[in-house]
This record gives C-alpha cells, structure tokens and sequence, in this order.
C-alpha cells in the first residue's frame, strides 16, 4: 500500500515536470517571436532608413526607471517563490501584489511615453521605423500586461485553492513567464532605446 | 540558512536560495546602471559605447539566467532545459543574422 502511494507520487511529480517542461517549450517559442520583431525592427532602422529618429523624441531616464520596475517586480516575484516554499502563503501574497504594483508601473510609463510620442508626432503610421518600434515595444508591453493579469489570477488561486502542489506548478510557469519578459526587455531598452539614442 | 534549502520537486530550475537572487539583482542593477550611464554621459566614443551595452546586455543575460531562471546542468531535467534553449539560440541567430544578411545583400544589389 505504501509503494503504491509512492509510485502514484513519483508519477504525479513526473508529469509535473513535464508540463513544466512544455512550457519551457512554449517560452522558447516565444523567443523566436520577439527574434522576428528584433530582426525587422533593426532591418527597418539600418543607416539611411527614411522617416524621422526615436532620438529626437525620447526621454532616457524614463527608460531606465521602467528597467529598475522590471527588475525589481522579477525579485519580488523570487520573493514570493520562496515563501511558496517554506508555505507561508499571506506573503506570498503580498509579494505577489508588490510585483503586480511594479508591473503596474512599469506599463504605466511605457503608455504614457507611448502617448507622449504619438502626440509628438512620432505615430505609428509614420515610416518603417515607427511602425517596427511600436510593434517591438507594444508587444512587450502586451505580455507584461497578460503577465499582470496572470499574477492577479495567481493571488486569488491562492486563497481558494487548497492543492499546494498545482499552486507550486502554476507559480514555476508565472515566474518562468515574468522572468523571460524581464530578459526579453534587456535587449529592448539595449537595441531599441540606447542604440536609438547613441 | 541550510534549513531554508529545497528538498522539493524543482522541475528543473534549480535550488531556490534567497542568496543567489540578492546577487542577481545587485549584477543587473550594476550592468543596467553601467549601460545607461555610457550613453547618457554623452562623452564616448562611438564603438566604445556599442561595446560597452552590447558586453553589459550579453553578461546580464548570462545573470539572469544563472541566478533568477536557475538555469543548470545537475539534474536531468535541468539539461534538456538547457539543450532547448541552446537549439532555440541557433535558431535565433538563423532568424536574426539571416534577415540581416539578406536585407543587406538586396539593398546593395539594389543600388
């Protein structure tokens, strides 16, 4: 009977890991994405590319609140993933929340900055450039926000799920997704914003 | 702190350790404030500031996948993660370096 109860375990934590790993996949694929809009948008922004320059319309130190957002919400997500695994729920929570808040944020200043642009004429219709610019970011902008949603969910599983062990499964696939994003946006604030504004 | 180690299922992504994230954060806030101060600073050369963010992305790439994705080679599971992403680097740099190659050719033959 015990052996049974093992093995029954054993193959529950097998299929675990491999879902886990199908989502791994699945973040992978996602790579291949962001590679296609990295690819036109530097094609898009060779030298003697028509329309007018990000440069003339960006504000950096925007940029690099935005990356600290980011990259404080990925911590505090690690936060909330050690909790999980001491089982202290409520912080778990709260950690939760705090990332969500500086998710939040971080949209926040990419919507208005986009705003900003657009009222200064830096449209999406305006040349290849604006056009690549936008798609890259915006489609950043809408994993994080999916990603904001998903820690939403996350918090209110917490409360009424009672399977600690599908709730440690589900924070792995939150906090591969939110992690990806943070390395996703490395190369964004790096090809995009620097190398626009150099 | 050896009591708050893991000894449960980690599909995969390592040891959990508050140690390492603390690392983490303190090299990626370095590398961010390095990259951005080159170009704000607005004082250096060209193709130092294009070594200088392109080196600090590449090593805080590398930070993020070592200490917050826990990349690692020591579990079975571990290695077919690390397997995958290798394959879907090529196939990145298929994707990226190829389109670039072509669109350069055809813009020079196009002149």
């Amino acid at each position: 009977m015990q052996s049974d109860v093992i093995a029954v375990n054993e193959h529950h934590s097998d299929n675990d890991t491999t879902d886990v790993f199908g989502f791994w996949l699945y973040i992978m694929t996602d790579c291949i994405l962001f590679a296609c809009l990295f690819a036109t948008f530097i094609v898009l922004n060779l030298p003697g590319a028509p329309g007018p320059d990000l440069k003339n319309y960006l504000n950096l130190s925007d940029v690099l609140i935005e990356t600290f957002l980011l990259l404080f919400s990925n911590f505090t997500f690690c936060l909330a993933v050690l909790n999980l695994y001491q089982d202290k729920f409520a912080k778990v929570q709260a950690w939760l929340a705090i990332s969500f808040l500086l998710g939040a944020s971080f949209v926040f200043i990419e919507v208005s900055e986009f705003i900003h642009l657009a009222n200064e004429g830096f449209r999406w219709d305006l040349s290849g450039k604006a056009s690549s610019f936008f798609t890259l970011v915006g489609t950043h902008g809408l994993h994080v926000s999916c990603g904001l949603l998903w820690i939403l969910l996350m918090i209110m599983q917490l409360f009424l799920l009672k399977d600690t062990n599908a709730i440690k499964r589900r924070m792995t696939y939150l906090g591969l997704f939110w992690n990806f994003l943070d390395i996703v946006w490395i190369f964004v604030f790096t090809i995009v914003y620097l190398v626009g504004a150099i | 702190m050896h009591h708050h180690e893991i000894s449960q299922p980690d599909y995969g992504t390592g040891k959990k350790k508050l140690g390492i994230y603390v690392v983490g954060l303190i090299c990626c806030s370095i590398l961010t404030l390095i990259a951005f101060g080159m170009v704000m600073a607005n004082m250096f050369p060209r193709w130092a500031v294009f070594t200088v963010i392109y080196s600090a992305a590449c090593m805080q790439f590398l930070v993020q996948l070592f200490c917050f994705l826990r990349l690692n080679t020591q579990t079975k599971q571990g290695k077919i993660n690390v397997m995958s992403i290798l394959f879907t680097g090529v196939i990145l740099l298929f994707i990226v370096a190829g389109s670039l190659w072509i669109m350069w050719n055809l813009n020079y033959n196009m002149m």
